[in-house]
């Protein structure tokens, strides 16, 4: 056998500006996503999500259409069916990306990480960009797909728009660009939480309980905070008709991506002082 | 090179770690020596800037670590044997480590037969044994062929066989020049390993120099004498100026002697010897001694200070 520890010399490293660390961070980060079982189940649960509920409740909401009047019917956003999935897909995505930081720290790998790229910052925006970028291409799939047999089914009703209807491209879109925002605040919150358990009851408590609690305030604060809340300005990229309890797609886009800014500029902060 | 000057970490009101200034070079092993809680692995994690020192500084090679891009090509760190997700296979656990500092795959390969993992690199982290997941750290922090290697407790969880194997690596490696940094709390497994001691306690520096000096200056050596007629030659090494402890009706401890003119002095009075050796002191107990000192040298000092544990 030859010798395989061959004597130290000087670190002959061919790329050492930043954008080169940022890219080994980020192919590095995609190798780990990759060779974890639970990513590749949390995004099978997330495209079944997103189709199996949309198609689901589209059928149901169609099998009971003679039982409705027009004026109903006339009001109906012909994405409120297709898109209920979301909901759904949101809490998978949200606990994946949550386990992307937690689960470094439950197991004790941060510190490889942290070890193999100091500049803890730049490792962050990696591991953003990638689980970012996976999001958006399976909820992308997910939502063409899903709105494409939902179409279908309600063109057995009449009832259906085409993608190059106004407005629908861009909540086809929507849909995805509000799951991948959620991707990020999920990331967020479990570089600042660190735990697992901890950072996931935030995440829900903000996407389940907080929208329930603040519909018991007193009108019209329940509904004017309601429109700023992530899940509502979330729905409102995704809409087609102009609901008046969301906000427009431009406001919803904005709200939610500040939220996003926000979390990611909060777990930038704290995760360079502390210790690992 | 490893350069630490007034190093210091408080958590609240402990000081885990307390004005620690040592060098390590370059070509020995160097053992970083303590009981359990005495700092070691605090001061291991700021060498590799995990952890922010509270005051004070520590470089590698005279840079910080936080300030090096692609560090595993400079600093091989082994700090938690277990830090691998359980559900990722041993190759892939390499892999991405590989990747964040560019490391071709091949290299991956080469240190899996390093350190003896090739044919389970397959497996998921979590179905390999306490030794097994210990020998993958170590090829993590051999991945990157780094100059400065820094090992917290290499061999916990290690069948005889890895400690045995363990120690041959860590002479090869210093061997080849490279700065070798390993902590213990087992002192005869340092007194087999290291050619040089850093010694601590409750995050002090107690000793640092070689191996050989630590255990002469504390406390040398004495003869063990075994023989029926103890009373009679220990008058006869008294009066020859020694220094006779009994530890039995037939066993002396002798200071101030060594051991052949003891059997001189003994064949020519015609005494009967039993046993006759050179007992010198273990690192065992000239760390016990030195520690023994600094914890009763805390303990009064805590008591003014509650709230410390």
């Amino acid at each position: 056998m030859t010798q395989v520890l061959v004597p130290p010399t000087p670190a002959a490293t061919p790329d050492t500006r930043l954008s080169g660390v940022f890219l080994a961070a980020s192919r590095s980060e995609w190798t780990k996503l990759r060779t974890v079982r639970s990513t590749m189940w949390a995004l099978v649960i997330t495209v079944l999500s997103i189709i199996g509920f949309g198609v689901l409740l589209t059928a149901i909401a169609v099998g009971q259409w003679d039982h409705r009047t027009l004026a109903e019917i006339s009001g109906f956003d012909p994405l409120l069916y297709s898109y209920a999935g979301l909901n759904v897909a949101q809490l998978c995505i949200g606990v994946l990306g949550v386990l992307v930081m937690t689960s470094e720290y439950a197991t004790g790998v941060i510190r490889l990480t942290f070890g193999a790229t100091p500049q803890r910052r730049l490792l962050l925006g990696a591991k953003v960009l990638i689980f970012s970028t996976v999001i958006a291409v399976v909820s992308l799939i997910s939502c063409v797909v899903v709105f494409f047999v939902c179409q279908a089914i309600l063109a057995g009703k009449h009832a259906g728009v085409s993608i190059g209807d106004p407005g629908v491209l861009r909540a086809v879109i929507g849909g995805a660009v509000h799951m991948v925002l959620i991707g990020v605040i999920a990331v967020g919150v479990g570089a600042v939480v660190r735990h697992t358990a901890g950072a996931v009851a935030i995440l829900f408590g903000v996407l389940l309980i907080i929208p329930g609690l603040v519909q018991l305030l007193p009108a019209p604060w329940n509904n004017d905070i309601t429109l700023y809340l992530p899940n509502s300005a979330g729905a409102a990229m995704s809409a087609v008709v102009r609901f008046p309890n969301l906000l427009s797609p431009l406001g919803g886009f904005l709200v939610l991506t500040g939220y996003a800014v926000m979390m990611f500029v909060v777990a930038s902060i704290v995760i360079v002082g502390r210790d690992a | 090179m490893i350069e630490a000057r007034h190093l210091s970490k408080r958590y609240g009101t402990t000081l885990a770690v307390d004005d620690l200034s040592f060098s390590v070079g370059a070509g020995q092993v160097t053992g970083f020596l303590g009981p359990n809680g005495a700092g070691k692995s605090t001061t291991m994690r700021m060498i590799v800037a995990l952890d922010l020192p509270s005051s004070g500084a520590v470089t590698v090679g005279g840079r910080a670590y936080g300030s090096l891009r692609f560090p595993l090509h400079e600093v091989g760190a082994l700090l938690d044997a277990n830090a691998a997700h359980p559900g990722r296979r041993a190759r892939n656990h390499l892999n991405w480590l590989a990747d964040s500092n560019r490391i071709p795959r091949g290299r991956v390969d080469e240190v899996l037969g390093i350190v003896g993992l090739a044919e389970v690199a397959h497996r998921r982290a979590g179905e390999l044994s306490l030794g097994m997941g210990q020998r993958l750290g170590i090829a993590a922090a051999l991945l990157g062929d780094p100059a400065v290697l820094i090992l917290d407790e290499p061999i916990n969880g290690l069948d005889p066989e890895g400690i045995l194997w363990v120690r041959h690596l860590l002479r090869s490696l210093a061997d080849e020049g490279r700065t070798v940094l390993v902590s213990s709390h087992l002192m005869t497994e340092m007194a087999l390993t290291a050619d040089h001691l850093i010694v601590v306690g409750r995050g002090r520096l107690l000793s640092s120099g070689p191996m050989a000096e630590f255990i002469e200056r504390s406390g040398g050596h004495h003869v063990k004498v075994v023989t029926p007629d103890a009373e009679a030659l220990g008058t006869l090494l008294r009066d020859k100026g020694a220094t006779v402890v009994a530890d039995g009706p037939q066993d002396l401890s002798v200071q101030g002697l060594e051991s052949r003119d003891v059997g001189i002095l003994a064949a020519g009075a015609g005494l009967t010897l039993y046993e006759l050796s050179t007992q010198r002191a273990s690192l065992e107990d000239a760390f016990m001694e030195l520690t023994h000192e600094h914890a009763e040298y805390r303990g009064t000092t805590e008591a003014a200070a509650p709230g410390t544990p």
